[in-house]
């Protein structure tokens, strides 16, 4: 008995997922747990295992095919088995590998009815097809679908002259005539002003996966969340003192070493506890306001193809050594797309950094469904004025973004006073 | 080919099969002596005698019965209805008895006979008068319906329902025996039942319509002609087994069909096209299927209403532009 395997939903944000790589070929024996196939979602790439036990029959989809969770992507079953009824089950839907037989001997004579005397009177009543986005179904006839599937035409472009707008045959031959003229030649000067650079305009690729994800959520943040900022400059002398004893101590004891960030991963983290509504979400959703009774730091971290952040969890229970190997481990995880979904899943604050690369100040875009986010400047030599004299110090400018839905002026300002306060006088982290 | 009436083709087909086999024989209502209501059995008594062409009593259910049980026992009759109004008398005979019965003997006995008369509405003759049975009995296993729409058609098919070894209805109609065509007088001239005829054509629509309502058709297909679409019709000739191999073919290239056909719209004939297309040319359709049939109501008595009643060219073409998007 064959049975199939679709595209399973790996992370909570994955919509569709990209077949990056076949593991195995049609015809070999697979066995349950066996790793068939590798897959890039939204945030990393991962191994796609199998549950069944047979002889993986049939590819339905090759490599760099986009398809949504739950599609059909192989069959498994004994060797020989006819699994046509499944494999048609998939045709319709324009992803599978292989066309449909049939389609092509599409019929032979595609032209409309002709007419003669007032052509006019034939002029169908425009009227535009609802788009798919807006949940509204697109109505086409069956054969309109399958011509447009065939031309590559997307139905939601096309105008339905038919009833209720129902995209027909003659709409799709209109766009397959009006095709060829959508892209009007260049009008050649007779002498060009200037030698044009040789070679195209412009390269293009495909929106990957990551950056899909990236531009939905941070779009939806900044839609949705109504944003405000604090920016405070914290003194960091201290702090830098700090950091240098506790890496003699880790070079002794030959540990990771503790970095500025991990210091104020650490400092989040205990002021979160005591600010529960900065640990928060607003669900509109849910119509509910959620508190988190835990902390889940996530970090920021830039990697060839986007971002990704990976979550330290309960980051105030852990101590500085901890947090600074779980981030470095994380990090470079996410860098090698290894990430598995827990691993940045989760978080109830996230942190950005771009002090690496001299960044005074910036705002970040909050990761939803956080209620904030702070934006880490670099640390900078500034002349400042102690005890009525100027004298050289160490400033870094931090940045909060605020959900104001949630999080109010006073409310974001008392949080962020209280990392500076940590930062500031780092000891007080030890208590 | 010499040109003959309907009910002269039908004659033909029956005097030449009878000549070839003696175990073939007629009966019905006034079919002797009478030469027949509609005279389509004219001299075949004084032909074969009355051991061969047989008078019956105004007693369906007896004589369709008879027929059965005459076939049971080695002899092809051929049973006539005066219309098939009346076979619903007999309905038991023809839907219990004469498709079961071969089954039920696990092949023991055959049934040859084919019951045969004219089918549905014929002017002002009221709601009882005016029952098209090819929907109603085509919907009963080991029946075959054959309902043809022209003197050539009939005569094939007629001597091919006479030749087969399971229960055929054979569907006249009473509008046209008078209808005048060329038939073949090739030497055992048979047509193959279960075989539909492309009548015209086209590539702009699919016109499907049999017996009276294929003229309609072929009406709304010359109108449309000059109007500048090119209609394809196509004559199933038989209901049961239907050729849905050539209507699927025709709708692949036109994209749309329309089904005329003058039985009542509910489970019709009319129906189970348009079911078997979307089932076979899903992805090939433009426009969902149209039928132009006779309303769900009884057959009216009046004239004028009659006219409505009835599927008519207008009709047709109303139906072909409305699945080609025009008007």
């Amino acid at each position: 008995m064959a049975v199939t395997v679709e595209m399973p939903k790996l992370s909570d944000t994955m919509e569709e997922g990209v077949l990056s790589a076949w593991l195995v070929e049609e015809g070999d024996e697979v066995s349950a747990g066996d790793v068939v196939a590798q897959v890039e979602t939204d945030k990393a790439t991962m191994d796609l295992e199998v549950y069944d036990d047979g002889v993986l029959l049939k590819k339905v989809i090759g490599e760099g095919d986009a398809v949504p969770i739950g599609q059909l992507i192989a069959v498994i079953g004994d060797k020989g088995e006819d699994i046509s009824d499944l494999l048609s089950g998939a045709a319709g839907d324009g992803t599978a590998a292989e066309e449909d037989e049939e389609a092509a001997e599409a019929p032979s004579t595609e032209q409309q009815p002709s007419v003669s005397g007032d052509g006019a009177a034939r002029q169908p009543q425009h009227a535009r097809a609802p788009a798919g986005g807006n949940g509204q179904r697109i109505k086409a006839s069956p054969l309109a679908r399958r011509m447009a599937s065939d031309h590559g035409i997307e139905l939601t472009t096309v105008d339905g002259s038919g009833p209720q707008g129902r995209i027909i045959k003659r709409d799709i031959e209109a766009r397959i005539e009006a095709a060829p003229e959508a892209a009007p030649q260049p009008a050649v000067a007779e002498q060009p002003a200037f030698e044009a650079p040789a070679g195209d305009a412009y390269t293009s690729e495909d929106i990957s996966q990551m950056r899909k994800t990236i531009a939905r959520r941070l779009a939806q943040s900044k839609y949705t969340a109504p944003h405000f900022y604090l920016t405070v400059d914290v003194d960091m002398a201290q702090a830098i003192r700090a950091r240098k004893q506790l890496n003699e101590l880790a070079e002794e004891q030959e540990r990771a070493r503790i970095s500025f960030n991990d210091l104020i991963t650490k400092a989040c983290a205990v002021a979160l506890k005591q600010h529960p509504q900065v640990n928060s979400s607003y669900l509109a959703d849910e119509g509910e306001i959620r508190y988190y009774n835990q902390v889940h730091v996530g970090i920021a971290v830039a990697i060839d193809a986007g971002l990704i952040t990976p979550v330290i969890r309960n980051a105030d229970r852990k101590g500085l050594a901890q947090i600074a190997e779980e981030t470095r481990a994380l990090a470079e995880r996410a860098r090698n797309r290894d990430l598995q979904p827990e691993e940045f899943e989760g978080s109830t604050f996230t942190t950005t950094n771009l002090g690496m690369f001299g960044i005074e100040e910036f705002t970040g875009i909050i990761n939803p469904p956080n209620a904030c986010i702070l934006a880490i400047g670099a640390i900078r030599d500034e002349a400042v004025v102690e005890d009525g004299e100027v004298v050289p110090g160490k400033r870094m400018k931090l940045t909060l973004s605020c959900d104001h839905r949630i999080v109010d002026g006073a409310t974001g300002a008392e949080f962020l006073n209280d990392v500076q306060a940590y930062l500031e006088e780092p000891m007080n982290l030890l208590l | 080919m010499p040109e003959l009436q309907f009910r002269e083709a039908i004659r033909a087909a029956m005097v030449e099969e009878m000549e070839r086999d003696e175990d073939i024989f007629l009966m019905g209502e006034e079919v002797a002596e009478y030469n027949g209501a509609y005279k389509v059995s004219q001299g075949m008594l004084d032909q074969f005698g009355s051991e061969r062409v047989i008078d019956t009593p105004i007693s369906e259910l007896g004589f369709a019965g008879l027929g059965i049980g005459a076939a049971m026992n080695g002899l092809r009759p051929i049973i006539e209805f005066m219309t098939w109004n009346f076979s619903f008398v007999a309905f038991d005979q023809v839907v219990n008895n004469a498709p079961n019965i071969r089954y039920m003997s696990g092949g023991q006995f055959k049934i040859p006979i084919v019951f045969r008369g004219p089918n549905g509405a014929a002017g002002q003759l009221a709601a009882t008068h005016n029952n098209s049975v090819e929907s109603l009995y085509s919907n009963f296993p080991g029946l075959k319906v054959v309902c043809p729409s022209n003197p050539d058609d009939a005569k094939g098919l007629l001597k091919t329902s006479i030749r087969d070894d399971d229960p055929v209805l054979f569907l006249e109609s009473e509008l046209m025996y008078g209808m005048k065509g060329e038939v073949s007088d090739a030497d055992d001239y048979t047509l193959p039942i279960g075989t539909a005829r492309i009548a015209r054509e086209g590539d702009d629509v699919t016109i499907v319509a049999h017996s009276k309502s294929y003229w309609r058709a072929m009406e709304a297909a010359e109108e449309l002609a000059k109007e500048g679409y090119d209609a394809e019709v196509i004559d199933p000739r038989t209901i049961k087994p239907l050729d849905i191999e050539t209507i699927v073919q025709s709708v692949q290239k036109t994209n749309r069909c329309v089904v005329v056909d003058e039985s009542n719209p509910f489970a019709s004939f009319a129906s189970e096209i348009a079911f078997q297309i979307q089932d076979q040319a899903f992805d090939w359709l433009d426009a969902p299927l149209v039928r132009v049939t006779a309303p769900d109501t009884p057959a009216p008595y009046a004239g004028n209403l009659m006219d409505e009643y009835m599927p008519s060219a207008k009709e047709v073409i109303q139906a072909a532009k409305r699945v080609m998007y025009v008007d």
